[in-house]
Parts: C-alpha cells; structure tokens; sequence
C-alpha cells in the first residue's frame, strides 16, 4: 500500500513537471523529455537499482546498530543515578548537534569506505532512537509493576520488558520512523564523499546537470524506503499480534 | 500481631495540606479488618504508608510479628504478553500448585486461564490479581478496593473463603462497600469526613464467615453507626 502510495505521488510530481516543462516551453537541458526518464527507469534501471539495493542494506544495518545502541544506553540510563542523568543531559545536548555537519570529519578520518556511511547512518537515527527509548524505559507502568515490586520480582529485565510491552505502539512507530532516517543518512553520506550507493550517483548526476538521473534516483529511494518501512511495519504488526495473543 | 502507625504527619509533595498530622492507629491481628471511609478522605494513602510504599514526613509504623506486609488494589494488571496461567505459573511457588488450582475453580477462574488478562471481564481481572497474592508468602495484606468489580455473590463467597482460609493472616480490608464491610470484619476503622486527621473511630463488625449470615436489623445497626461515624467533621 505504501508503495503505491509513493508511485502515485511521485508520478504525479512527474507529471507536474512535464506540464511545467511545456507549459512554460522549457529546454530538455533544464528538464529532460519524459521519454528520456522513461528510459533510465525501465531501460537502465541497473544503474539506480543496485546502488539504492546498496544504499538500503548499509542503511539497514545502520538503523540495526542504531537499534542495538539506543537500547543498550536507554537500559542503563533509564535510574535515577547521576550516570544515568548525565547520559540524558548528554543525549539531549549532543542530538540538537546536526551529524551531517560532523559527516566531513567521519570521512577524514575513516576514508570514503563502507564504515563511513554505516557511522553516519547510525548516528542520524540513533538519537531519535534513543530519546524515545529513554522516555519509555523511564516511565513506570505502577499498575503492572506494583506486584513484582510487592514480591521483590522486579528484576531490571521484567521491568524493561513490561515497559516495552506497554509502549509498543510507540516503539513500532519510532522504529519505522526512523527506519527512513537511516536511510536519510546514508544517502546524505554518500553524497558528500562516498564511492558507492544512490547517494553517490546523485552527487554523480549534479556534477553532469542530469535532472533524468536526479529524477530516476529519487524513484528507486522512493521504492526502497517504502518497501523497507512496510517489511518493518509488517514485523512490528506481527510481533504485536503474537505478543498480545 | 500488631501494626502500630504512630504520630504519623503525610503530606504530598504537589499539596498544601497535609492528609495526617500526628494520626496515630493500632491495629491488631489475626482476622479480617476494614477500613472505611468517603471517597477521597486518606484510606489509600494510609495503606500506601503502612506497607512502606510512602514515607511519612514524620513518625512510624511499628510491627509486631508481621514479617511481610503485601498491598493489591484494584486497577492492577498483569505482563499482556503472558496468559493467566502462565503468569500465575511463574509466581507462584510449585508447592502452591494444589492451592493454586483449589483457588481458580473457588473463584471461578478455570475456564479463563488459557485467556489473556486483557481479554477477562473487569471482575475476572479484580479476582485474577487478587488470587495471585494469595499465594505469596506474607503476614498482612493489605486489599484497597480490589473486589471493586465484582458482582456481588462472587464477592461474598470470595471474602467468606479467604477468612476461613487463611485465618492466621491479618487482611485489612479498604471498602467503600458500607454493608460489606460492616458483614464480614472483625473490627472496623472509619476515617471521618474532612482533612487533616489525627484520630481514627473504631468500630466492632459482625465478622461474618460464611457460615450463619448475620440478622438484617443488626447489619442495618451497624451500617448506620459506620456511616454516622464517618459522616463526622474532625475538629
């Protein structure tokens, strides 16, 4: 459905465009034909298809490792103890800090290679990840919880379990969510200094004032994210499903 | 057994007016005892006190043979992902198994233990959470509201069974169930209207076991000595 969803809009923006184009009787140099988008989408379609694949499975583990961290930091700083305030305070002050400006730094110091663009992806989703992480492993679920606190059972497990539980509305959403920041990410890596992915073709297409190319990317990222955050949604209804009997 | 709460001053951090100044009340056990009052007028706060999940600004509350104090009240759930068994399965000592499942057919529970606690009606959830802490280990449990939604011959039968049970507990039982109160406890402690109290009315109950059901115009006696009590304005 949410690809559909995408096709529509993106071709109707196509459209747009096109009526623009004639409308205004603009050069096929600041617009390109329909026919010659038509053929980069259906005819070279390999040369959009394979790197947004790529950009997706670098954007894929980024948002896992993103996962992993925001879970493994919201767990331990979800107590009142100093460390885990002075994470917060950390975690807040350092997500208004846009990565993309801290980007160029990644890429000097670890190369243009595939590591860059997996730090930077994960960094993009991560604070998200993590604020929302934090906000749900710190909010009490006092009607649940009161018995395991009563009969000494509320091990730090049971607790973020029962927490989990009770906001996995909240968790699906944040997950989906930033599921597209990763990919954001990504993309945003490869554009400023990759050698791989949509994001460098992107960049590749600028240099060449190839708005065809431009246009045919945006296709394939479309198609990409959207089939990425419906297999993420479709999980998160499945695990909901399964959890709630 | 005894449980002494003495010269206890409460306030809550987001009020100006404290709820007890210097309120002392001794409670002694074994038995079924109650605590009855208006809505809104400290029985919550007060049992939240004596099983120490708040801390009073001032004074204590002393224990004689009570090892284990246990508060449940009514709006408690249990982990969505578990059915009832399984949940009650895994907090429940095996050596309870046999009480366990004496207690699921006595409350009318067996048909609805494969079900998830989500899908039981709001008695069945009130009855579900009440047997569980049954089976823990404890002295003094401490029942704020918990059979609020169930109907009434279920709960009757339901109190009847835990004081024939487990005669050698102390229940303190927070009802706004005037008659019921007055039906089944041994003694009765009324909070009367107002704020800032000091003192406690006490009262003697039918204590009622289930066994001979106590004559209409004593219950409606001691129902219009309970609702005098707490209809008075403190000084």
């Amino acid at each position: 459905m949410r690809i559909f969803q995408f096709l529509a809009i993106f071709f109707i923006a196509i459209f747009a465009l096109m009526g623009l184009k004639y409308g205004l009787g603009l050069s096929n140099y600041l617009i390109p034909p329909f026919s010659e988008i038509w053929v980069l989408i259906f005819k070279k379609y390999y040369l959009f298809l394979y790197p947004s694949l790529n950009t997706l499975y670098v954007a894929f583990l980024g948002h896992l490792l993103a996962i992993f961290l925001a879970v493994t930091v919201a767990f331990f700083a979800r107590t009142g103890s100093i460390f885990a305030n002075l994470i917060k305070t950390a975690a807040y002050n350092l997500q208004s800090y846009p990565v993309v400006a801290v980007a160029p730094i990644v890429f000097i110091f670890l190369g243009d290679g595939l590591f860059s663009r997996l730090l930077i992806a994960t960094l993009i989703c991560y604070f998200p990840l993590l604020l929302s992480f934090l906000g749900i492993f710190s909010e009490p679920v006092k009607d649940v919880e009161h018995f395991f606190k009563q009969t000494n059972r509320l091990d730090s497990l049971t607790q973020v379990l029962i927490r989990c539980y009770e906001n996995l509305d909240k968790i699906i959403t944040v997950i989906s969510g930033s599921g597209t920041l990763a990919m954001v990410g990504t993309i945003v890596a490869e554009f400023l200094a990759a050698t791989n992915g949509i994001g460098y073709v992107i960049r590749k297409a600028l240099y060449q004032n190839n708005l065809a190319a431009i246009l045919s990317s945006l296709l394939f990222i479309g198609l990409c994210s959207s089939l990425y955050l419906s297999v993420v949604e479709f999980l998160g209804a499945g695990i909901k499903k399964r959890l709630s009997g | 057994m005894r449980l002494l709460a003495k010269d206890i001053t409460f306030k809550y951090k987001d009020s100006d007016q404290s709820i007890f100044e210097n309120f002392t009340l001794s409670i002694n056990g074994p038995g079924f005892i109650s605590i009855f009052g208006f809505s809104g007028c400290g029985k919550s706060t007060l049992a939240r006190i004596i099983s120490g999940e708040l801390s009073p600004k001032k004074g204590q509350v002393c224990l004689e043979s009570v090892q284990k104090i246990l508060l449940s009240y009514n709006t408690e759930r249990i982990p969505g992902w578990y059915s009832v068994e399984t949940h009650l399965r895994s907090v429940i000592e095996k050596e309870r198994e046999g009480e366990l499942k004496w207690l699921l057919k006595e409350f009318g529970l067996w048909d609805v233990i494969k079900k998830r606690f989500s899908r039981l009606s709001m008695g069945q959830k009130n009855r579900v959470n009440l047997l569980r802490y049954l089976l823990q280990d404890f002295d003094c449990l401490i029942l704020d509201e918990v059979l609020a939604n169930v109907d009434e011959p279920s709960r009757n039968h339901i109190l009847s069974l835990i004081k024939k049970r487990y005669p050698e507990k102390l229940f303190i039982y927070i009802s706004h169930n005037v008659e019921e109160v007055c039906i089944f406890s041994k003694e009765i402690v009324v909070f009367p209207r107002g704020i800032r109290l000091k003192t406690l009315k006490k009262m003697k109950g039918l204590d009622f076991n289930g066994e001979r059901f106590p004559e209409r115009e004593l219950l409606k006696k001691k129902v219009m000595e309970a609702i005098g009590l707490a209809s008075i304005m403190p000084q």
